[in-house]
């Protein structure tokens, strides 16, 4: 008989063994790191990246993968900012243009999914290879709009999206929140419905669980899986949006590497290239691995040039006792 | 023993779990000769091939080669013990030429470099041996089925075999093909290469074969010279008479047509196929592994596409076709391959159950796991599933549970046709009599059954009408009363036809006297 604490540390995934860790590290190094203000500053920085990984979590469980993702993101943002501007430019208010421009960037990302998803379900192209081939695409159409440079943005109404939520309502307790972390909060629920709730949920993970077996079931297959990467380009899409609101800029290169680290956060978070096992509560946990990990090394103080290889390394030994981890776990229920 | 015996297994027995797939079996493979080895689908053919060529260790029984005891046998000793096996799927690298395919792992060097130009110029010789005009230079993918084996022949003279084992080396050839490879076979014959020789068409016994080896059941049945044997013999011997299964059948009158097939073309798997399937009916579809009968199912399912041919549902031609669609009207398919078809492994029962019918359970998209289980729940407790929740893996399941998980799928979309392919495969037989009452009740109640199966007795015990498909025609219908084992055996091998084409040349004979 098992004791009641191992069956607990059983069900305890190994990211959060790894945030745990990264975290008594740095409050050793520094004694900046474990303030209320360094935790929100984390959270926040990584909303963006969580509603990118939820997108990216969806493909894996399909047993996909969808290396657009970060460009996608650029492209949406810079789209929508355009659009703004240009309505603007025409004379329409400021609610208009955001409405109008935020829809354009949400179109922008459904658009590159349908893309990257029809290459795949229909074309029946390898997702790597599709996926690969959008990312370009979506790339250098970022640098074109934007002639390769940064577009400013000073519309209060959007610009709203990336702030704190205290600077409009005045109550303390809301200055640990921020509208990037708001909206993360409620694009999880939307997908977690979607997910779990959801007939379409339910193909996704049938698709990935055994794609012929969910054909021979009578599941539109072909559909679903396109679907998949319409929803993917989409979450890109809002990311996308709310980074460039954040930054009240629409940058060409600001998505450049983000597909890698949502995917590793999917990864990190449980979630396995085969079969369709996994699922997004994980991708949180992912996410803060990498958030922690980017954050700690910044303010621990490692030369910025030596960060993204200490980063890497770091997601690199994560994912191996991830894959340790839970083969442990297997053998021990 | 004299030296003339090339290779002999004596008394081997293998047991797969739940399977005894050989027992005591008997085989000896004398000097020149080409020794057929017979038997129906499951009777124990391809492991004891496997056993001879060292992919399998016997459980008991010995294998001499040579005369020597074979001890530590596996594949790399057999092929320097001078075993070679050409199996249906060949090991060719496709992107690689011929010579390299035919020297893998072999090449001839100089200065610790591939020598090309010697590399070629065996292979072209041994090529030539064997009538064989390719160029060495071409691509494996390049090639032919046909070519392809002279590529495996060739690869196993290179190596200096002694024996060949080929397993039904024409189910994929042409006619022509199948008499260049015969003059192949009788030629390596003269050198005194021995033929291990699978198959399932009577036809070739005569042409290639000197004696035969019959198995059943994974028992040794008989060894005899093919010149002493007659057709009506060989099939008598691969049928067992033992019907000990219960099959528990309430024939009745038949009712409305909800499934007709015309002229279903595509492939060579596929020939001019028309079969119909009424309600209340099971119609069995009989015929050896790789005769068409799969490839029927998936075609009418929409799985695969076919090149012509009409196909009627519930009475209206249906125009636009995929296993969606099919779906939708009724049609279900309960696949062969459970595991990898039927069901996604890794999900919970319930959620297997309900796959199929998510759209009209669900209509408004959103997912109610309350209403989920309690529907699974009752086809848990309708069909018996062996499982303490609805939120079990169905990975955990045993065969037969798993069996009824994939039947509750369909029975939740209310289907009206079901389209079994081996239904009751690898599972034990409790569970199997149970999967046979419910598809009894299934036609009680109104549904179509249509049956595949390897199994002559499921066939003929559970079938209202048979249809044997050979070489993807369907060459006979049966009603039940005349579905035997041997008339099933003889149109699924070919039989009949030997016997109509020696009557044919009998009464040319008689009316040319």
């Amino acid at each position: 008989m098992k004791s009641k604490t191992s069956s607990f540390l059983l069900k305890v995934p190994s990211a959060a063994w790894v945030i745990l860790l990264m975290m008594i590290v740095c409050t050793v190094f520094s004694d900046k790191y474990l303030t209320l203000g360094n935790i929100v500053n984390i959270i926040q920085q990584n909303a963006v990246l969580l509603i990118v990984a939820l997108g990216a979590t969806l493909v894996l469980l399909s047993e996909g993968i969808d290396l657009s993702l970060g460009s996608v993101l650029t492209l949406s943002g810079v789209n929508c900012v355009i659009v703004m501007l240009y309505l603007s430019k025409l004379g329409a208010s400021n609610g208009l243009a955001m409405i109008l421009g935020v829809l354009a960037g949400l179109l922008t990302g459904a658009l590159m999914g349908a893309l990257t998803g029809g290459l795949i379900a229909i074309g029946k192209l390898p997702p790597f290879i599709a996926s690969l081939g959008t990312m370009g695409i979506g790339a250098a159409l970022a640098l074109v709009f934007t002639d390769s440079s940064a577009i400013y943005i000073d519309n209060p109404v959007y610009v709203f999206f990336g702030q704190k939520l205290d600077r409009f309502i005045h109550l303390s307790l809301l200055q640990y929140f921020s509208m990037p972390t708001f909206i993360a909060i409620v694009i999880f629920a939307i997908v977690w419905v979607i997910l779990y709730h959801t007939s379409f949920g339910r193909y996704i993970i049938a698709i990935g669980g055994n794609e012929a077996g969910a054909r021979l079931s009578g599941i539109n297959t072909v559909y679903w899986k396109w679907m998949i990467y319409v929803l993917a380009g989409v979450l890109a899409a809002i990311g996308g949006i709310v980074l460039a609101a954040r930054l009240q800029a629409a940058d060409s290169s600001v998505g450049v590497g983000m597909e890698f680290d949502a995917i590793a956060a999917a990864i990190l978070g449980g979630t396995s290239f085969v079969k369709g096992k996994g699922g997004i509560a994980g991708t949180i946990l992912g996410v803060l691995v990498i958030g922690i990990t980017r954050n700690g090394l910044n303010v621990v103080g490692i030369p910025s040039l030596w960060r993204p290889a200490i980063t890497g390394s770091i997601i690199i030994l994560a994912i191996v006792f991830e894959v340790v981890y839970s083969q442990w776990r297997e053998r021990s229920k | 023993m004299d030296g003339s015996i090339l290779i002999s297994a004596r008394n081997i027995s293998k047991s797969f779990p739940g399977v005894r797939a050989l027992d005591k079996v008997n085989l000896e493979l004398r000097v020149g000769e080409t020794h057929i080895l017979l038997g129906e689908n499951g009777a124990g053919k391809s492991t004891l091939i496997k056993i001879l060529s060292g992919a399998y260790a016997p459980d008991e029984g010995e294998v001499y080669i040579d005369g020597q005891k074979v001890t530590d046998f596996n594949p790399g000793v057999a092929q320097r013990m001078g075993v070679s096996t050409i199996y249906q799927e060949f090991n060719l690298i496709p992107y690689m030429d011929v010579a390299q395919n035919i020297f893998i792992g072999r090449f001839p060097k100089k200065h610790g470099l591939i020598d090309h130009k010697k590399m070629h110029a065996d292979a072209a010789e041994i090529l030539n041996s064997l009538n064989m005009k390719v160029d060495t230079r071409s691509l494996i993918v390049d090639l032919g089925v046909a070519q392809q084996q002279m590529v495996e022949v060739a690869k196993a003279l290179s190596i200096k075999s002694k024996m060949l084992i080929m397993d039904e080396p024409t189910s994929s050839l042409s006619e022509r093909e199948t008499e260049q490879l015969f003059a192949t076979i009788h030629k390596l014959n003269s050198q005194g290469i021995g033929i291990i020789y699978i198959s399932h068409r009577l036809q070739e016994l005569q042409e290639v074969g000197d004696r035969v080896t019959v198995l059943r059941d994974g028992q040794f049945i008989a060894c005899k010279a093919v010149n002493e044997v007659t057709v009506d013999d060989l099939v008598s011997m691969m049928v067992g008479h033992s019907v000990d299964e219960m099959f528990r059948r309430d024939y009745q009158p038949r009712g409305a047509e909800f499934l007709r097939v015309e002229n279903l073309n595509g492939g060579k798997r596929l020939q001019n196929i028309s079969i119909n399937l009424h309600s209340g009916e099971i119609v069995g579809l009989s015929g050896l592994v790789g005769s068409g009968r799969t490839e029927l199912a998936r075609a009418i399912f929409g799985v695969d596409k076919y090149e012509s041919g009409k196909i009627w549902l519930f009475g209206k031609e249906i125009s636009d076709h995929s296993a969606s669609i099919m779906v939708e009207k009724g049609v279900s398919l309960i696949p062969e391959d459970r595991k990898n078809q039927g069901l996604a492994l890794i999900l919970p029962v319930a959620e297997n159950i309900v796959v199929a019918s998510l759209g009209h359970l669900f209509p408004k998209f959103f997912v109610s796991k309350n209403k989920e289980n309690e529907i699974a729940m009752k086809y848990v407790t309708e069909l018996r599933i062996a499982t303490p929740s609805t939120t079990r893996l169905t990975q955990y399941l045993s065969g037969g549970s798993q069996q009824k998980v994939v039947l509750a799928k369909w029975l939740c979309t209310k289907a009206k046709i079901f389209i079994f392919d081996e239904p009751t495969r690898g599972i034990d037989v409790g569970a199997k009599a149970e999967i046979h009452g419910f598809m009894n009740e299934l036609v009680k109640e109104g549904a179509a059954v249509l049956m595949i199966s390897s199994e002559l007795p499921e066939i003929i015990g559970m079938s209202d009408r048979v249809y044997v498909m050979r070489s993807g025609k369907i060459v006979t219908e049966l009603p039940h009363t005349e579905a035997t084992q041997e008339r099933i055996i003889e149109f699924a091998m070919g039989a009949d036809e030997i016997k109509k084409n020696r009557k044919q040349a009998e009464m040319a004979k008689e009316s040319s006297k």
